[in-house]
């Protein structure tokens, strides 16, 4: 049993993750196709993992619903919401779009989805907003330091801030755009990118992990 | 027999019929239009009158917004995945499809917890690929093409102004001095802790410009929810944001001279 339950997944991992490993260093046909056909494995099972996540989600809304618990009727927007796009796209066979204008899909996603997540986000905007003001309360030379980049930036991206910015600073010669341009491919950069070997450093070395089954958290308990 | 035919024959030509009728529903017309923008504004109204306060008309189109979100994706994965790379192969006879969707459908005995261990099956492959992926894809985007953007620059000093060397020479110790920061082997003191301290330096220009960035991306999503706002509060969609608008104002002040708000109020302060 430990061999089906645990070795056979563990000797999955492994040579999937050696093949792709390889494949993306041979150049040969053999591993094209390889890449290839593996690139179709993945979206399928991605598909069906989505498939998990969502029959997870109707799950608990439902057992909300049937057992009535406080804030129960949300939930079936839960479900009017999905519909709402899975009809349409039924009917519209998944086009968004025809010569004479929009499909019910096309309907649904411009005036449900767009609107919805645009908003989402968009209140976010209100938070950034307090949340700059509790960050920008300068309270050390590296708060500062953060508080003028960003005040740049964002005083640069509108017209009255290259007003101010001309009107007090505007005798140096350079413009908010330029100092906009040089912290992004200057001192951001060097940020970033040190950030970024990091990042690239803990991924390759926590993926070697899981390809030799050092690391197996994934799998669960037994 | 032949009863049987017709019958199935009347019921077919029923159903084909019936659903005709029912896709003749969804075709979108100029009324549509104009209830599309009632719906438009009425969920964007509904979504920000949190700042306000949390409320009915939140929860509903926060629902509704996970809903819609999970039935775009599976509409996208159905377009995307399940017809053009399952169904299709499948009636073509090509079976090989058959062995990522069996791997698929072990994810779904998550469901019942003494088969559960056959999940694995799907998940070490997932776990395979996209290790095996993210080595080379760390390795070569991430890795060796940073190192190569810092140095490559000192390759062609002799073609470069003062100004450019001087800016290369700011990104290639910026990023050694980041770098030290996030080096804890050896304990930060001495002249370690003065060079990682300047790596915090460059650290926050860039959370800055990143977080400024942001800042402005959001804004721009905002400008663009009040220009749908305004373009659907005017006579060709019957005065929907004002009316929706006015219609939430009025939920709020009855709610308010009712002393229902108070009573939420004191619910809450005495349940936390």
């Amino acid at each position: 049993m430990k061999l089906i339950k645990k070795q056979i997944p563990l000797a999955i991992v492994f040579i999937t993750g050696v093949l792709t490993l390889v494949s993306y260093y041979v150049p040969h046909k053999m591993s094209v196709n390889y890449i290839e056909t593996i690139n179709k494995w993945e979206n399928i099972v991605v598909a069906f993992a989505f498939l998990l996540g969502l029959v997870s989600l109707f799950f608990s809304h439902y057992n909300k619903i049937s057992r009535k618990v406080d804030g129960w009727g949300y939930s079936i927007f839960v479900f009017i919401g999905f519909l709402a796009m899975v009809v349409p796209a039924l009917v519209s066979q998944g086009k968004q779009m025809t010569d004479t204008g929009f499909t019910a899909l096309g309907w649904s996603y411009k005036f449900i989805y767009t609107s919805l997540s645009g908003t989402m986000f968009a209140v976010l905007a209100f938070y950034i907003v307090s949340t700059a003001y509790r960050s920008f309360r300068i309270r050390s030379l590296q708060a500062f330091v953060l508080f003028i980049a960003a005040f740049i930036l964002i005083l640069g991206k509108v017209p009255l801030g290259q007003i101010i910015w001309d009107w007090v600073l505007g005798w140096t010669g350079r413009g908010v755009n330029d100092v906009i341009e040089w912290i992004m491919q200057v001192p951001a950069v060097a940020g970033k990118r040190g950030i970024m070997i990091g990042i690239s450093i803990g991924a390759i070395v926590t993926s070697l992990k899981i390809i030799f089954g050092i690391e197996k958290q994934y799998m669960g308990k037994d | 027999m032949e009863f049987f035919t017709h019958s199935w024959a009347m019921l077919a030509g029923q159903l084909a019929h019936g659903w005709v009728w029912f896709c003749g529903l969804f075709v979108v017309t100029e009324s549509w239009m104009i209830a599309g923008g009632w719906v438009a504004t009425g969920l964007t109204i509904f979504l920000f009158s949190f700042l306000y306060k949390d409320n009915p008309f939140f929860k509903v189109a926060e629902h509704l917004y996970l809903g819609a979100g999970m039935g775009w994706l599976f509409q996208v994965s159905v377009t995307n995945v399940w017809i053009p790379k399952i169904w299709e192969p499948v009636s073509k006879g090509e079976l090989l499809v058959i062995i990522p969707s069996v791997l698929g459908l072990s994810l779904l005995t998550q469901f019942v917890p003494k088969i559960s261990w056959i999940s694995r099956y799907g998940f070490t492959f997932m776990m395979g690929y996209g290790a095996g992926l993210a080595i080379p894809a760390g390795l070569s985007t991430d890795f060796i093409s940073q190192i190569g953007g810092t140095i490559k620059p000192f390759s062609m000093l002799a073609t470069m102004s003062p100004w450019a060397i001087f800016n290369s020479l700011v990104v290639a110790c910026g990023a050694i001095c980041v770098l030290f920061y996030f080096f804890f082997s050896v304990e930060h003191k001495g002249h370690l802790k003065k060079v990682s301290n300047v790596g915090i330096y460059f650290l926050m220009i860039y959370f800055g410009a990143a977080f400024g960035n942001t800042v402005m991306a959001r804004f721009s999503l905002l400008y663009g929810r009040f220009d749908d706002v305004y373009t659907y509060s005017g006579a060709k969609y019957f005065y929907a944001s004002q009316i929706i608008l006015l219609g939430m104002v009025v939920y709020f002040l009855v709610r308010w001279f009712t002393g229902k708000d108070k009573k939420e109020l004191d619910a809450e302060e005495t349940a936390g």
